[in-house]
């Protein structure tokens, strides 16, 4: 265990805090129910599974039998408002993406978000699909990124002990570093599949409602804006497919 | 709908409450007109997911309650619609496969399985008989893994009659892990293994091999016991008999396929009455049940998975010499082009018939077209048509025994 940092200079603002100092004979105790809560808090990550595809699955393996995350204390409870971590695993699409983002909302602070997988990092080679969102941090600020597609169980233990880090760092009111954004690498294909802003879509076999539009507004996708008054119909009408010999 | 009238009145003559009786006597109609059910009634709407731990992945479902009766259940897909079946038009023929991983997520072997065997159809390449024995043998393990995976998470929806559910689905895991163990001494990966190619199998079996299946697969002929064990008891079967009845008529209208027809008592399968690979081979006995109930499509996806324990030890056992891939090595994407033609290839998935048409076309570097035929997408056709006449608990675990995999319901 590491050595706990020199808390000399700590201005501490809980009201906990103010009882213990005020009561006279249990400054001493300060301390250590500090400790005892930042354990508490470390170790009952109580787990909400945003899980829409595979690595949902891996998930699952990693709460079963062999890698057992309860020994750490994370449970998987199965509504926002008991828990404290949202795993998002899997692909999040532009359909799903709101309503990720409402059950993020419904979660009590303080909280903490976990991408998990290479789709909800930045959605892989399914980044540039019409339907598909870039990553879940374009909707949800992310603590920690497990890339794999899909992580090992084992990973997957590793990514929560470096969010137990995190929580220590965060209730010893210490600086918490963010976590870098893994990239897509260089030799990644991703296909493009036009996007609602995509001008080069066809104006007038499938025009975009101004429902859909307003969906992918409201969702703000990073580094994707929607250009204002997109006009569908002037849009240039993309060449038409070959026609397969049979 | 013939189906729904058929629901055991058996298990819903004991219940005498109140808020089990329907404001009126009606006949279950998956286009029920609302305004027309009962002024009196007050009915309740109520949004189940899409996020839902009894949903297996992110499926919604509307329903419209009278009391505690479900008068109607309106389906909702597409929160997990990826475009893959356009991403297929962008990629070359060997870039396809680790896409389809992606899509049955719990069977990924057997969507490489169906792709692959499309493109060496059109391509006219023979693939040798040791792959096939391997694919087979993938094919059949598989098939164990994804039938226990969904025994132990359809515990977990029946929940509080199982003990909280979570005992079986720990020992469904255990013993998924020993296969995927397998999976991964064979491929290097859990998950997406990327094992199949155009011509055969990438990965060869390793020496000493063998032993380690049988030992596997001994290991889990013997815990089947143990299920058997910790299900068959009075609750269990309470809440699983008569609940969600599927007659035969309704499964063949509906385009239900795998265990779900079985169980409506219609004899079909495909790797008896279309075989590929080399099931023509092999002896299958087909698993049939009567009930059409959700424990009758337990009893079948239990029996499946003693019958591939038992396909799998053939196939081990008689594993041919030779090559594993009739083709080169893949050198670039341009090595395969298929230029013309058209061709559908369906595989018995462990969820049923996982059909691949593919349209060859243009300059042959990608597919013109490619539709996928899920089975899942089909099973949740039938919800309008099971919910209905049944409660909220007995919804969720109907939705279970359909076993539903979103990611190819939605593709």
């Amino acid at each position: 265990m590491s050595k706990p940092p020199d808390e000399s200079e700590r201005n501490y603002e809980h009201p906990l805090y103010d009882y213990m100092l005020r009561v006279p004979g249990l400054d001493v105790a300060v301390t250590s129910i500090d400790q005892l809560l930042t354990w508490g808090a470390t170790h009952s990550l109580w787990i909400f599974p945003m899980a829409t595809s595979c690595c949902g699955i891996e998930f699952m393996a990693a709460a079963a039998s062999r890698v057992d995350l309860d020994r750490m204390g994370a449970m998987i409870r199965g509504t926002p408002r008991q828990c404290d971590v949202m795993v998002v695993a899997g692909t999040i699409t532009v359909k799903m993406a709101p309503r990720v983002k409402r059950l993020w909302d419904q979660m009590p602070e303080p909280k903490w978000c976990v991408a998990m997988g290479s789709c909800a990092i930045s959605g892989d080679f399914y980044r540039d699909i019409y339907s598909v969102v870039p990553g879940i941090d374009t909707a949800i600020p992310v603590d920690v990124y497990i890339p794999g597609c899909p992580p090992n169980p084992e990973t997957v233990m590793a990514g929560l002990l470096r969010l137990q880090d995190k929580v220590r760092l965060r209730r010893a009111g210490l600086p918490v570093p963010s976590d870098e954004r893994p990239e897509v690498h260089d030799r990644t294909i991703v296909p493009t599949i036009g996007r609602y802003e995509d001008r080069k879509r066809r104006g007038g076999a499938d025009p975009i409602s101004e429902a859909q539009l307003e969906s992918a507004r409201r969702l703000l996708v990073r580094g994707f804006p929607m250009p204002e008054g997109i006009d569908a119909a002037a849009t240039p009408v993309a060449p038409a497919k070959e026609e397969p010999k049979l | 709908m013939a189906s729904t009238a058929a629901v055991s009145s058996k298990a819903r003559a004991s219940s005498t409450e109140a808020s089990l009786t329907p404001t009126r006597a009606f006949v279950p109609d998956p286009y029920l007109d609302l305004a027309t059910y009962a002024a009196a009634a007050d009915l309740l709407t109520l949004s189940l997911g899409p996020q839902h731990p009894s949903t297996h992945g992110v499926f919604r479902v509307v329903l419209y309650l009278d009391g505690e009766l479900i008068v109607k259940a309106v389906p909702h897909v597409g929160y997990l619609h990826r475009g893959v079946e356009k991403l297929c038009e962008k990629l070359s023929y060997s870039n396809v496969t680790p896409i389809l991983d992606k899509n049955d997520y719990v069977a990924p072997m057997c969507n490489e399985q169906a792709a692959n065997m499309v493109f060496e159809q059109l391509l006219g390449v023979e693939v040798p008989l040791r792959a096939k024995f391997v694919r087979t043998l993938l094919a059949e393990l598989q098939r164990i893994a994804s039938h226990l995976l969904w025994l132990g998470t359809f515990a977990m929806d029946l929940g509080g009659a199982l003990g909280g559910g979570t005992s079986v689905f720990m020992y469904c895991f255990r013993e998924r892990e020993l296969i995927l163990d397998l999976f991964e001494e064979l491929t290097g990966c859990r998950f997406h293994y990327n094992t199949h190619c155009i011509g055969g199998n990438r990965h060869d079996i390793p020496a000493g091999y063998p032993a380690l299946v049988h030992q596997s697969l001994d290991l889990i002929e013997a815990r089947l016991l143990e299920y058997l064990g910790m299900l068959e008891h009075p609750i269990f079967r309470d809440r699983t008999r008569g609940v969600g009845t599927v007659d035969a008529e309704l499964a063949l209208e509906l385009g239900l396929t795998g265990p779900l027809l079985r169980a409506s008592g219609i004899d079909h399968d495909l790797r008896r009455d279309a075989p590929y690979h080399v099931y023509d081979l092999l002896d299958v006995n087909v698993i049939c049940d009567d009930g059409g109930d959700c424990y009758a499509r337990y009893k079948v996806r239990l029996q499946e998975i003693a019958e591939s324990i038992r396909l799998s030890r053939l196939l081990i056992d008689n594993l041919p010499a030779g090559p594993i891939c009739s083709t080169k090595p893949l050198s670039g994407v341009t090595q395969f082009k298929i230029t013309s033609g058209q061709a559908y290839v369906a595989i018995e998935s462990p969820r049923g018939e996982l059909g691949t048409w593919l349209i060859a076309g243009g300059k042959g570097m990608n597919p013109y077209r490619m539709k996928l035929r899920p089975p899942s997408l089909h099973a949740l056709a039938a919800v309008p048509y099971l919910f209905p006449r049944h409660t909220l608990s007995d919804a969720v675990a109907i939705l279970g025994s359909l076993d539903p995999i979103m990611g190819e319901a939605d593709r």
